[in-house]
């Protein structure tokens, strides 16, 4: 067994447009630290210095050349420089566990792959995003990217209490972190403005700001909406200890 | 009764965002994910702002613009523009949209404009309100007796004998019934103008004009 080949994990996007023009992007990460590979040969073009449209909050010093987000978003900034935002096409997504097929706009491809290099790419501000980098959703939906969110916050929390720290159950930090992504989102909207003629590189950085943005509100409303799914863990029910030969039933009918 | 807004995006994350974020800041809200399909929801319901993408399939944001100028003249439009739109949105404000965000869209700024569109545009219409109860009141209350009189008094001016004279004792009576009720009436709408209006320009007191509106119709009522 290729034991290399085990310990990295791999998406391969694949964009189809109309008149068969193709454009592929392989995404490989290592599998421990998530830390995206191959990113010291990406392309640097002007726009991938650190001083160049700086993000507000930055905490990188001087001495660092480039801004590693800019880095690894530039070969896919390059290609897309010249798309309109609502341009259709065919996004293909390989993982080692399954394929992703999704006709969709382009700006909501771009949007999928960049939200997996911005959280690879070593920024200290979008590492908070990293982890959600091993169970990467593409093409996902608000409320889905609002509950990955959470979910792999709270499972932090979890793995913070275990070790015997404070953890954060309200999830305050949570929206700190999000405030100081979205800051990272806009600087890395305002310099890729200026690196592309036409609006889906940006848009779709738009969209993951939508995401930072949208969050504290759904922490406040829209957990509402999906509480009741939840409810069969308020009603404190006690599972029997023994099962009936493999069977289960409840009260209200067979299980589902 | 809480302004309706509809926010229309032909991405779902950006209306999702959008939707709750104006939630949260008091508004009704309702999405549609081009322009077609907010023409269709306009249709149906009262909408009192749209926030209209420029960039969208099928029917864009200036298509959208153009219909909702002509059929919806009472909504207001606030485009949203991204990268490299500006001149699109200069466009815009010239066929009638009454202000532009650009994206990302900070909420602060975005609920700011919005109140401060709606409150214009309840004052706008307020004073139309205000335009009309002054109008109706010249119109109905003044005009409409004065030419009544200037009838009945040219009538009094030609007199067909001596029986007439006890009629236009009678007309000439009326007139001057009709002038005092008129002065009263005239009185009463200086002494409104002066004091809800100049008294509180000259002490900066700032003019609510749906109140103004309200209070001109009450004072109508009673002076008939």
């Amino acid at each position: 067994m290729d034991t290399k080949a085990k310990n990295i994990i791999r998406y391969e996007y694949k964009f189809q447009f109309e008149h068969g023009r193709e454009t592929n992007f392989n995404v490989e990460l290592d599998a421990e630290s998530l830390e995206l590979l191959g990113s010291a040969d990406a392309p640097r073009p002007a726009w991938t210095k650190l001083n160049f449209h700086q993000c507000e909050n930055c905490p990188l010093s001087s001495d660092v050349e480039y801004c590693p987000v800019a880095v690894n978003l530039a070969r896919i900034v390059e290609s897309f420089r010249d798309n309109v935002s609502f341009e259709s096409t065919v996004v293909t997504v390989k993982t080692q566990e399954r394929t992703y097929v999704k006709e969709t706009t382009l700006q909501k491809g771009i949007a999928s792959i960049i939200g997996l290099f911005m959280s690879t790419s070593n920024c200290p501000v979008m590492d908070r995003l990293r982890p959600m980098a091993r169970f990467h959703l593409p093409f996902a939906t608000s409320r889905e990217t609002f509950f990955r969110s959470i979910s792999t916050y709270l499972t932090a929390q979890f793995l913070l209490a275990h070790k015997g720290k404070e953890p954060d159950w309200a999830l305050n930090k949570l929206l700190e972190y999000y405030k100081a992504i979205n800051v990272v989102n806009k600087g890395i909207s305002n310099r890729l403005a200026k690196a592309s003629e036409r609006d889906a590189n940006v848009n779709a950085i738009i969209i993951l700001h939508s995401f930072g943005d949208g969050i504290s509100y759904f922490i406040q409303d829209g957990l509402e909406e999906i509480e009741p799914m939840f409810s069969v863990f308020f009603d404190n029910v006690e599972i029997p200890e023994q099962s009936n030969g493999g069977n289960v039933s409840t009260p209200s009918g067979p299980a589902s | 009764m809480n302004d309706k807004i509809l926010v229309v995006d032909d991405e779902e994350s950006l209306r999702l965002t959008m939707k709750l974020k104006l939630k949260a800041a008091g508004f009704d809200v309702d999405v549609a994910e081009d322009g077609e399909a907010a023409i269709e929801k306009l249709k149906s319901q009262k909408f009192d702002a749209v926030l209209l993408d420029i960039n969208m399939p099928r029917m864009s944001g200036i298509e959208a613009l153009g219909v909702i100028r002509q059929q919806f003249p009472q909504t207001e439009t606030i485009m949203l523009t991204g990268f490299a739109d500006f001149s699109t949105a200069i466009e815009c404000l010239k066929n009638g949209a009454r202000d532009y965000l650009v994206k990302p869209i900070d909420t602060t700024e975005l609920i700011t404009r919005l109140k401060s569109l709606l409150r214009s545009k309840s004052s706008e219409q307020a004073l139309f309100e205000v335009q009309r109860q002054y109008s109706s009141i010249f119109f109905n209350d003044m005009l409409g007796p004065l030419k009544e009189m200037v009838e009945a008094l040219d009538r009094a001016l030609k007199p067909k004998g001596k029986s007439d004279t006890t009629q236009r004792d009678k007309i000439v009576k009326e007139a001057r019934d009709k002038c005092e009720k008129m002065a009263k009436e005239i009185q009463v709408l200086l002494d409104f103008s002066s004091t809800e209006i100049e008294k509180k320009t000259k002490e900066g007191i700032s003019i609510n004009t749906t109140e103004l509106a309200e209070r001109l119709k009450k004072l109508r009522e009673n002076m008939s």
